[in-house]
């Protein structure tokens, strides 16, 4: 029955999928980015290019420009924004500087019959489209994998991200939930390493003369290899530290691995999430019934994977996945 | 000279009763060596920055540099993407990678002051509008891809050679004496605090204003380049966000340091006292628990508190 079922929505997308090509092959889609300055940005937009070049080849959409704004201002994105409702785009996939204050000029473009299509940073306007992360779920994780792999219990260290950001908060709160489920674990110390590890280095350096032993450390990305570093400058022994999927990052944990069996995990969004915003857009731009809503799968390396996931990511990268039409269309399956 | 009234006094208090606060609550009492080893090591960067800003602002009002951030990312990026590339004798990478990042330090300093001077855009615009060409070359050449610095620096860098000081806090305190030397015992010393008190009067009194103000834009933005060179060697490579905390670092440290924002009057303890203090306020308040929020506000009052004790001294005397 399942696999009947499974053929039976392969072939109703096939036969939704192929006149999609020729429904598309006109619209024209545009990127509004508000900030380019990190390696996950970075990935982020070679994704987008690599996607959508090939797209545009294929005759799938007329084309897919990326635009970023310099100063990472909703001011200046709105005015972005408002240029491309000028120039005529048929969808704006958006990664916006604010949950709020772009919601003005994205009703303008929906208004004005543009699809807008937000992802990692999401718009709260109800008329665009959401391609978001459970960031609540990926802290509580983080708790529940420490929880496995220290029974008993310990004194944790909370690395944060940038203070005042939505995704910074929503961690938190999944990481205080996990600790809550699981008592014997108790928060320590925090300190805010801005996604950014020389930040995060410097930031667990300042803390750790005044902690207890340390058990674990919940991390939000970008930040496991400074709070390392901080620990080995410290002489004091590696608790277990979640990874974020950063080349440096896994290259470490490789490292210690070798050296002696160290285990641990590593979960980030991919950079290109972009594409699967990409492919939501057009389908969406296709005709097709797409929820608001839809839930980004995290990438996760573990001990298992951790080889293959170094062997993929560039030196001073970031594990990263380009997603497909058909990828989207699962999401979009999987959330209806 | 009676020591409470030096214009680096307050800091200084302010810096060892952050350390003391901090460690008498480190488990076991043993956390004051590392804590010390942490904020010296940390406070080297925003010295050596905060340095060629002090020059900088010591020109007078309306003279700052906004694109140290961009030029240490883009002396990061480029230094290590040549030595990555290298092949050699090891003195010979180290060596090339010091030269490279200077040397963008160096171009930086010179298209800030001609943009400054050939175009007379005001020195706030020109820097800021500077940086994000530096920024945009940085991002350009590179695509933020960390690459290794090599391991005999990384090692420098993140070592302790003598009586176990951090080795950045060695480097940064022969370059603060070097800084001290200039501004206090040398002649461009005595015309940077001539301009800065009264441009004006300095040219009609036969300072070469024009030199004297270039050579202080490309001191800044060479120290800002060896900057961002240590720092991608300490933190195991250049980031594209890398210099982002230094631009509001290297003000914050020349004002708490006792230097006037008006100019015309700086002064080099002053900037490790800020630099140290920066960096324990926040450890302290970590220590404690407090969360961001908090953490900003104490960390905003407690710095006016600072400034406004010391200028209220400056009134009396």
């Amino acid at each position: 029955m399942t696999r009947k079922g499974l053929l039976l929505t392969a072939a109703l997308g096939l036969a939704l999928g192929m006149p999609a090509l020729a429904d598309t092959a006109e619209k024209k889609i545009a990127l509004s980015n508000n900030y380019a300055g990190n390696s996950w940005r970075q990935a982020m937009l070679e994704s987008w290019a690599r996607v959508t070049e090939k797209a545009v080849a294929d005759g799938v959409v007329a084309s897919a420009d990326a635009f970023t704004t310099a100063e990472n201002q909703a001011t200046e994105q709105a005015a972005q924004i408002q240029n491309m409702i000028l120039q005529g785009y048929d969808a704006i996939v958006l990664n916006a500087a604010s949950p709020t204050a772009l919601n003005g000029a994205v009703k303008e473009a929906c208004d004005a019959g543009i699809t807008v299509v937000s992802f990692d940073g999401i718009v709260t306007e109800p008329c665009a489209w959401r391609v978001k992360v459970d960031f609540v779920k990926m802290g509580r994780d983080e708790v529940e994998y420490l929880a496995t792999r220290l029974p008993e219990g310990g004194n944790l260290l909370e690395i944060r991200g940038l203070a005042g950001v939505s995704v910074d908060d929503e961690i938190h709160q999944g990481i205080e939930e996990g600790v809550k489920a699981h008592p014997n674990f108790k928060i320590v110390g925090s300190v805010n390493g801005d996604w950014a590890q020389d930040v995060a280095q410097k930031a667990v350096a300042g803390i750790l003369p005044s902690l207890p032993e340390i058990a674990g450390v919940v991390t939000q990305g970008g930040d496991g290899y400074g709070a390392a570093q901080a620990f080995a400058a410290a002489g004091r022994p590696t608790p277990v530290i979640i990874m974020g999927n950063r080349q440096d990052e896994l290259k470490w944990w490789a490292e210690q691995r070798d050296a002696n069996g160290y285990e641990t995990v590593s979960t980030s969004i991919a950079p290109g999430v972009s594409t699967l915003a990409f492919w939501v857009a057009q389908q969406i731009l296709d005709g097709q019934e797409v929820p608001k809503d839809l839930t980004v799968p995290f990438l996760s390396v573990t001990q298992e994977t951790l080889d293959q996931a170094l062997k993929d990511t560039p030196e001073g990268g970031v594990t990263n996945v380009d997603y497909s039409q058909d990828d989207a269309k699962k999401v979009i399956a999987e959330s209806k | 000279m009676r020591i409470h009234r030096a214009p680096w006094f307050w800091a200084w208090v302010a810096a060892f009763a952050a350390f003391l606060a901090t460690w008498s609550i480190s488990a076991g009492g043993g956390g004051g060596a590392a804590l010390a080893v942490a904020a010296l090591t940390f406070a080297s960067f925003s010295v050596l920055t905060g340095l060629g800003q002090m020059l900088v602002i010591t020109m007078g009002p309306g003279n700052v540099d906004l694109s140290i951030p961009a030029t240490m990312t883009l002396a990061g990026t480029l230094s290590l993407k040549l030595m990555g590339e290298m092949t050699g004798p090891v003195w010979a990478i180290m060596l090339a990678g010091l030269v490279s990042a200077l040397a963008v330090g160096a171009c930086a300093g010179v298209v800030n002051f001609a943009l400054i001077r050939l175009l007379r855009i005001p020195p706030i615009i020109a820097t800021l509008s500077a940086s994000f060409l530096y920024q945009s070359l940085a991002i350009w050449s590179n695509r933020g891809l960390r690459i290794k610095p090599p391991a005999a620096l990384a090692e420098f860098a993140t070592g302790r050679a003598i009586l176990g000081i951090p080795n950045l806090a060695l480097v940064a305190l022969v370059i603060s004496i070097g800084f001290w030397v200039a501004l206090n015992r040398s002649g461009f010393g005595r015309r940077l605090s001539a301009i800065g008190q009264n441009p004006r009067a300095a040219r009609l009194a036969g300072v070469p204003v024009a030199r004297i103000m270039g050579t202080t834009y490309v001191t800044c933005a060479k120290m800002a380049a060896l900057t961002g060179f240590l720092l991608a060697c300490f933190s195991g490579g250049a980031a594209l966000n890398m210099g982002a905390e230094f631009l509001l670092m290297s003000i914050a440290v020349t004002v708490i340091g006792g230097s006037s924002i008006a100019g015309g009057d700086s002064n080099v303890p002053g900037i490790w006292a800020g630099a140290l203090f920066m960096y324990l306020i926040v450890s302290m308040l970590n220590s404690y628990g407090l969360g961001a929020g908090v953490r900003l506000l104490s960390t905003g009052v407690i710095i006016i508190a600072i400034v406004a004790v010391a200028s209220g001294r400056k009134a009396q005397a």
